[in-house]
């Protein structure tokens, strides 16, 4: 190899490279991203500027090295793959090719001097990409945004660079160069990096299910090629706080290393096989098969005899039909994809990518959902449209430009075939692609199904959902780069074009902006149910899929207009872009454009008038602006009791409702108006005839049993009694009117929190969707423009009576529910029922509260019922008894032993009702819980000992205690009793039934997800939660539930379990509502230890402490009376603890079905830790230890619990690589 | 019949490709002959209803070409310039392909028509193989084989003769000339072989616009004795070049042989008169900016050209 050669060959590229415009956008680009991110808006998630915090920045290490690994990926990816992948492709279509290897220029200096151009292109774009970044960071923007700008290191820009940007740079530059000169297809070369950036956006980076094995996730941060999985998983997700990302450099760990040099070889092979490649075809050298014979010698040219004379052969000749044409098309279509490569990695790749991410989808707490026919329908849609949109696009282009591209466009274009017949068949042919993609996806998703052996698998809904919905976006997709194509005849323009527009409803999508009339891809537009199937949004789904249709008609025909087969000459061309021209051609189409403007007009006029459109906007914004200065912290009267008649007719949505609420001032003050809220679109009763001149069309209302017309301050009713309403004095309001439930059509699709349809009914107290509530709403009518600070709450805040978080303020009260509804329905509301009949098909039952309650629900529904053994009851869609014997034994369990636990259970019934999946939750009110199918009956058993249908209603259960019994308070850390006992109590309760083993299982995962997911510079003490900063959800739920749990252990089971009895017993009834001040003191006189208690309460209540353990230097000898272990052993992270350590041999918790299982043994030893502290550690044992758990009971919460333990063998095995 | 009337075709920069070329023929073979950049393939492509003109009129049998190219494509074959196929066909299927978009059809079905076709063209033995690894030749001959396909009353052919040998030349000439029997050919070369060989009639261009239009004859007969040929040393060619017009210069058997063009007859002493050719005709038109060599403007009828 001629290194003169190679080099004169890579300066040519180099030049050329530097001419490209390819280049110059994508400094464009670079230039434009370094400014956009220097202004801090990507940052990574530490720190709080909320609380006026060290804030990450943007200069670290850390920082660079994230966006390295996001951007590489995301920016320079596809010019990498183009100018890298088109290198020996622009060659041949330039035919340079004979003349240059007709020079004593070698292949492999040939193709290594290309590559090697390339490769100096790309990594200079690197380099300009962090030069940029620097500049912009330091010189533009960093003196105005000092917090979150670093010191200049040129390490924190270098090592980042090269270890995350340079492997990935070699390895797509090699594996494009390669890809584009051994298969010579464009296609090919530009769906690489798509697919790349798929694989990895969609599941690299951002799979991580809990349950995942270590090794395993390991793996995946070792095959990502942009290394993100690594940094987030290794050093982001658990939050280290801002001073730690500042100012460390990234320990980079060895087998991360090796992976990065992986790629760069990853990225040299391909290169070499492409050399061989090359120089194998180049002159046409075929591969010596010893032995072999020589063929037989082809057929070489020999003149005919006698060739028939033209006439002979009675040709005739007709224009060809449309349909003939079209078929003629399609075939050779069909045929040209069939010999494609691309198809065969795209098309798995498209179907692995859908299968895998909807294969794993997770419900709530982390649980995998268990998979329905309508669950992966729906869950692969936006999958679909995505990814087969994309191969559409590119396809699509190639296929329009395949007579261009192969010199036939002349000869072709010049037969008596009509356009339409080209552009259909070309369409049909790239369709049969799409088709092929979800055939295979489905087969796929229905081979699963029937291999879990759960759900049946059903392929209706895949083909209602897939088919039947998606074809009409597939068709305007196609037609639309279609149009584009005719329209611009380039390549490269029509991509651009096309991908602008693709992003551009990405865009909108993730910013909620896609309504019916723009959501051509039915992105989270659908939410699947088995209950009734798209219930709440069929009408505009049904108005959408038409408009689209007609929309890809419309493009269909343009470009039937516009594709060129026919040259079009400048001059001509401008003359028909005059005003009168373009006018006549507009009027052609009127037709089809003027149907979509009237069905774009019909669904943004029903989304505006619908509950989450303008009209509704605008209201509730009335209702904050005219009240929130007069009412927000009014005195309001007590709810005491509700009475209420409800009529349900759940197939037009629709209810009527007439009741009374009693009221009772229980303030020191008169009140002298009594403030209700109402619901927006509520309206005169239908039952009763239509108004009469003068008569309003809104709801009645009576006041002390008459009728009344109260003022309506823009939705906040105000009663003005003739007299203020004494203290202690009552008063009966009462309220008539009908609505819907929601009103009016969706905004873009997707579920609501309360509904009437005719898959199920959930409509509850909390909001006024039925009936009205006390006093002004703070949160109706407030949304980014009036958004205010999180209230500031002083030391002493709780002292006195503090209202409750939920429901109104006050005391529980009796309520009665009477409800009607088609007589199908089974109809659940809180209490007892004391009647159920049904007169002309329609079923009254009547619900009263045996016991008062603090809120209340109605839910109906087409139920099987299961009933257990302690008066529960669990009510659920016949089709889903996947998981009703573990429900109802944690429904059973959780009744027996929170009562026994806590405090009696004082209703006479518990039931679970399930309700459609338009609403993920669950809500546990007053005897009436409330499960989205999606919790609990669709959660996947993985015959795991902490399985989820178990624990999401041993949580759920746990809240009749914890929301209900003891509804905590209003304020910092109220929430926490609520939330962090019932995770608490399914700690306990998964001990209780089901044993240690998962008891600890449950407790790591919840672990485990406080660990991926606080936020450390922002995080609050508990007593101090108030849900509003990031990070607070995984401390009310996991850290609380982990900390109530440490507090249990640190008093005692038995002393704690009879202080929080006594604490429920004391506010069970109270007007008072308890935070966690209330509960801490007390739980006090039932420590034995009460220095001890509040050493525990001030570490783990009042301050932020996680404590992380490092075990290093461990070693194991054989001694003279068996082994000892000895290891160093430090809390890295915070706060004192007492933690046990044990040396261990075999399976604590061994497999059932396993087949002798070694004995397990260990010897423990316990060992006291603060903050940065390190012992030595010695364990005797009189077995062969195989590993050292520390807290092998978990009994202390910690991070990194996976890191505190050490595998004694691996050294021997040799697996400690993973 | 075809006519086209006063065509002028102006691309962007601007570059006046055409400037109202008017032109009619008659059924036969009609050659069009000018050098490279003259604007042969732009006038091909604008009759064969693939190039819009800026202005102008192009109709055959009547049938505007212009204004409805579809219907034009109904009775055209088309051999361009420069074309290729789909690689991953073999030559029959693409044959058949073209076969069927063009709506052919025989009996025996449109397979057996292919194989014909392939016949007519001798490349029998290479139509199962793709056409990615056909020679130029090959690929000019299955370009050929499309283009004799239906019954086009128009058959345009672009250069058809680049890349054959002579043999393949020859076997082409008779086809066209098979074709020219009942329809209108038009045929588009530099090469005035070509020309001579085939056309009763032709047309020169240069610059976008018709220089002449005759036979070939004619153009001949115009040029008796104005052509003289002579031996000299290499270093004596440059004067010469400068006094008279050198219609070709070439070494034969290590001599150099010049041809010239003199109206006068005043050709050096050492020349003599020889019989002036087409390419004489040809070539005194190039180098005469149009106005050494006046081509008589002959209507020529049907009859005329079948006589």
């Amino acid at each position: 190899m001629s290194p003169r050669r190679l080099l004169a060959t890579a300066r040519l590229d180099l030049l050329h490279n530097l001419r490209r415009p390819l280049f110059w956008i994508w400094l464009l680009i670079l230039v434009l991203t370094s400014w956009g991110l220097s202004t801090g808006d990507m940052r990574i998630q530490s720190g709080d500027s909320d609380v006026g915090g060290l804030k990450t920045h943007i200069t670290s290490e850390f920082a660079l090295a994230l966006i390295f690994a996001a951007l590489v990926p995301l920016f320079h990816a596809f010019f990498i793959a183009v100018a890298a992948g088109m290198s020996v492709l622009r060659d041949e279509e330039l035919a340079v090719g004979e003349v240059l290897h007709a020079t004593p220029l070698k292949p492999s200096e040939y193709v290594w001097g290309k590559f090697l151009a390339a490769l100096i292109s790309f990594v200079a774009m690197l380099a300009v990409h962090g030069a940029l970044a620097a500049f912009f960071n330091h010189l533009v923007t960093g003196a105005s945004q000092a917090d979150y700008v670093g010191p200049f290191l040129l390490a924190n820009y270098l090592r980042p660079a090269l270890v995350f940007g340079l492997p990935l740079v070699v390895f797509l530059a090699g594996t494009s160069f390669y890809v584009g000169s051994r298969f010579r297809r464009p296609i090919l070369v530009f769906f690489l990096p798509v697919a790349m950036l798929f694989l990895c956006a969609f599941f690299l980076w951002s799979w991580s299910p809990s349950w995942l094995p270590h090794a395993y996730n390991r793996l995946l941060m070792l095959v990502d090629p942009g290394g993100f999985r690594w940094l987030m998983e290794t050093w982001l997700d658990t939050d280290r706080g801002a001073a730690f990302y500042n100012t460390q450099a990234i320990p980079y760990d060895t087998p991360f290393l090796v992976s990065r040099a992986l790629f760069v070889l990853l990225g040299i092979v391909p290169v070499w096989l492409a050399a061989r490649h090359f120089a194998k075809n180049l002159r046409g050298v075929q591969r010596r098969v010893s032995g072999a014979t020589l063929p037989e010698p082809t057929p070489t040219e020999t003149a005919p005899v006698t060739p028939a004379a033209l006439g002979a052969l009675g040709m005739r000749s007709k224009r060809p039909g449309f349909l003939r044409g079209l078929l003629a098309i399609t075939r050779v279509e069909f045929r040209e994809l069939l010999a494609s490569p691309g198809l065969y990695l795209f098309v798995p790749l498209i179907v692995l990518e859908t299968v895998v991410n909807t294969l794993f989808m997770n419900g709530p707490f982390e649980t995998p959902v268990l998979l329905t026919s309508g669950v992966l329908a729906v869950g692969g849609v936006g999958w679909l449209a995505a990814l087969v949109c994309l191969l559409l696009l590119f396809y699509t282009v190639e296929s329009l430009r395949r007579e261009e591209g192969t010199a036939l466009a002349q000869i072709h274009h010049a037969t008596p075939v009509r356009t339409s017949s080209i552009l259909f068949g070309k369409a049909l042919a790239n369709s049969l692609v799409g088709v092929v993609v979800i055939g295979l996806t489905m087969l796929t998703d229905l081979i699963i199904l029937v291999a879990r052996g759960e759900a049946p698998a059903d392929p209706i809904p895949f083909l209602l959902v897939w088919c039947v919905l998606l074809l009409p976006t597939f068709l305007a997709w196609s037609s639309f780069v279609a149009l584009l194509y005719s329209l611009v005849r380039n390549r490269y323009t029509t991509y651009a074009l096309a991908l602008g527009a693709f992003m551009w409803t990405s865009y909108q999508d993730e910013t909620g902006g896609l309504s019916w009339v723009w959501n051509w891809p039915l992105w989270n537009a659908l939410q699947w149910s088995d209950m009734g199937v798209f219930e709440l949004i069929r009408g505009e789904l049904l108005l959408n899929r038409i408009m689209v249709v007609v929309v890809a008609v419309l493009f269909t025909v343009a470009t039937v207009q516009f594709f060129g087969r026919r040259q079009r000459d400048a001059t001509n061309t401008l003359l028909r872009l005059r005003p009168k021209p373009v006018a006549r051609r507009a009027l052609l189409l009127a037709p089809l454009w003027v149907p979509v403007l009237v069905l774009g007009g019909i669904l943004d006029a029903r989304i505006d008038s619908g509950f989450q459109g303008e009209e509704l906007e605008k209201a509730t914004h009335d209702y904050w602006r005219k009240n929130v200065a007069t009412w927000l912290d009014a005195p309001e009267p007590d709810l005491v009791g509700a009475d209420f008649e409800l009529e349900l007719f759940p197939e037009r949505r629709a209810f009527e409702v007439r009741g009374t609420f009693r009221l009772r001032n229980e303030t020191d003050e008169a009140l002298a108006v009594l403030p209700l809220t109402r619901g927006f679109g509520w309206r005169r009763p239908d039952s009763l005839p239509p108004p009469e001149e003068g008569e309003g069309d809104g709801p009645l209302w009576t006041f002390a049993g008459q009728e009344h017309e109260p003022e309506d301050a823009a939705g906040l009713i105000l009663f003005r009694p003739e007299e203020p309403l004494a203290t202690g004095e009552e008063v009966e309001i009462g309220f008539h009117h009908s609505g819907e439930v929601p009103f009016g059509a969706t905004r873009g699709g997707g579920g609501a929190g309360q509904f009437i349809v005719p898959g199920g009914v959930v409509l509850h107290s909390f909001s006024p969707s039925f009936v009205p509530v006390i006093g002004f709403q703070e949160g109706i009518g407030v949304d980014e423009d009036n958004a205010w600070d999180p209230k500031q709450y002083d030391e002493s805040f709780f002292e006195g009576d503090t209202p409750s978080l939920f429901g109104t303020a006050g005391r529980p009260y009796p309520v009665r529910s009477k409800v009607t509804a088609p007589a199908e329905y089974t109809i659940n509301c809180v209490g007892t029922l004391t009647s159920d009949e049904v007169v002309d098909g329609r079923r009254t039952v009547v619900w009263e509260t045996d016991e008062p309650v603090r809120f209340f629900n109605v839910v109906a529904g087409r139920w099987a019922v299961a009933r257990g053994e302690q008066g529960t009851a669990l009510y659920y869609h016949p089709e889903h008894d996947y998981n009703v014997p573990a429900m109802v034994e944690a429904l059973d369990a959780a009744r027996e032993h929170y009562s026994r636990w806590f405090h009696p259970y004082p209703w006479n019934e518990l039931k679970i009702s399930q309700f459609p999946g338009l609403g993920a939750y669950a809500q546990g009110f007053p005897t009436n819980i409330t499960f989205s199918e999606a919790i609990g009956f669709l959660t996947e058993d993985e015959e795991d000992v902490a399985d989820a249908p178990f624990l999401v209603t041993a949580h759920e259960s746990a809240h009749q205690w914890w929301g209900n019994m003891l509804c905590p308070g209003r304020g910092p850390g109220g929430n926490l009793l609520s939330e962090g006992m019932a995770h608490f109590s399914t700690l306990l309760l998964f001990e209780e039934v089901r044993g240690l083993e998962a008891r600890i299982e449950f407790a790591r995962r919840i672990e485990d997800q406080y660990g991926d997911q606080r936020v450390a510079d922002s995080e609050r003490a508990l007593v101090w939660i108030t849900g509003d900063r990031p990070g607070d959800t995984t401390v009310t739920y996991d850290k609380a539930g982990w900390v109530f749990w440490m507090l249990s252990n640190q008093i005692g089971r038995e002393r704690c379990l009879e202080g929080m009895s006594s604490f429920m017993t004391h506010y069970l009834h109270d007007r008072d509502h308890p935070v966690l001040q209330d509960f801490l003191a007390h739980m006090r006189p039932f420590a034995p230890d009460e220095e001890a208690y509040d050493a525990f309460v001030e570490q783990w209540f009042h301050e932020v402490v996680l404590p992380e353990f490092r075990l290093e230097e461990v070693q194991r000898v054989e001694s003279a009376g068996g082994w000892e272990v000895t290891l160093n052993l430090t809390n890295a992270g915070t706060g004192d603890v007492t933690v046990e350590v044990a040396a261990v041999r075999g399976e604590r918790f061994p497999d059932e079905d396993a087949e002798d299982p070694e004995p397990y043994h260990e010897a423990r030893t316990s060992v006291s830790l603060g903050a940065e502290e390190t012992q030595e550690i010695r364990i005797e044992c009189d077995f062969e230890p195989q590993r050292v758990v520390v807290d092998p009971d978990a009994l202390v919460l910690m991070l990194r619990r996976q890191k505190a333990e050490h595998d004694l063998e691996a050294k021997k095995t040799g697996v400690s690589f993973l | 019949m075809l006519q086209v009337i006063d065509l002028v075709k102006v691309y962007p920069g601007p570059v006046a490709a055409l400037q109202g070329v008017s032109l009619e023929v008659y059924e036969g073979l009609f050659g069009l002959l000018g050098p490279n950049g003259a604007g042969k393939t732009t006038l091909m492509k604008i009759v064969a209803g693939l190039l819009e003109p800026t202005s102008g009129r192009v109709e055959v049998d009547g049938i505007d070409v212009i204004a409805k190219p579809q219907e034009a494509w109904k009775r055209l074959g088309y051999l361009p310039q420069d074309f290729g196929f789909y690689p991953h066909l073999t030559g029959r299927a693409m044959l058949k392909h073209l076969l069927s978009l063009k709506g052919v059809r025989a009996k025996g079905g449109l397979g057996r028509l292919a194989d014909r076709l392939l016949e007519r063209v001798n490349m029998t033995f290479a139509a199962k193989r793709k056409v990615k690894e056909y020679s130029g030749g090959m690929r000019q001959r299955l370009g050929i084989a499309q283009a004799l396909a239906g019954d086009p009353r128009l058959v345009i052919v672009d250069e058809p003769t680049a890349g054959l040998d002579p043999e393949e030349r020859l076997r082409f000439y008779h086809l066209l000339a098979e074709l020219a029997e009942e329809r209108i050919v038009l045929l588009s070369t530099h090469i005035v072989e070509d020309v001579a060989v085939l056309c009763p009639r032709f047309a020169v261009i240069r610059d976008g616009a018709l220089v002449a239009r005759t036979t070939p004859t004619d153009a001949r007969a115009d040029l008796a004795g104005k052509v003289f040929e002579g031996r000299l040393k290499r270093e004596e060619l440059e004067p010469l070049e400068r006094r008279a017009t050198v219609l070709k210069a070439m070494m034969l058997e290590g001599v150099l042989r010049v041809r010239i063009y003199d109206p006068e007859g005043n050709a050096p002493a050492e020349f003599e008169a020889v019989e002036p050719t087409l390419e004489d005709a040809y070539l005194a038109l190039m180098r005469s900016n149009g106005d050494a060599f006046e081509a008589p403007e002959v209507d020529a009828t049907a009859q005329e050209v079948q006589a």
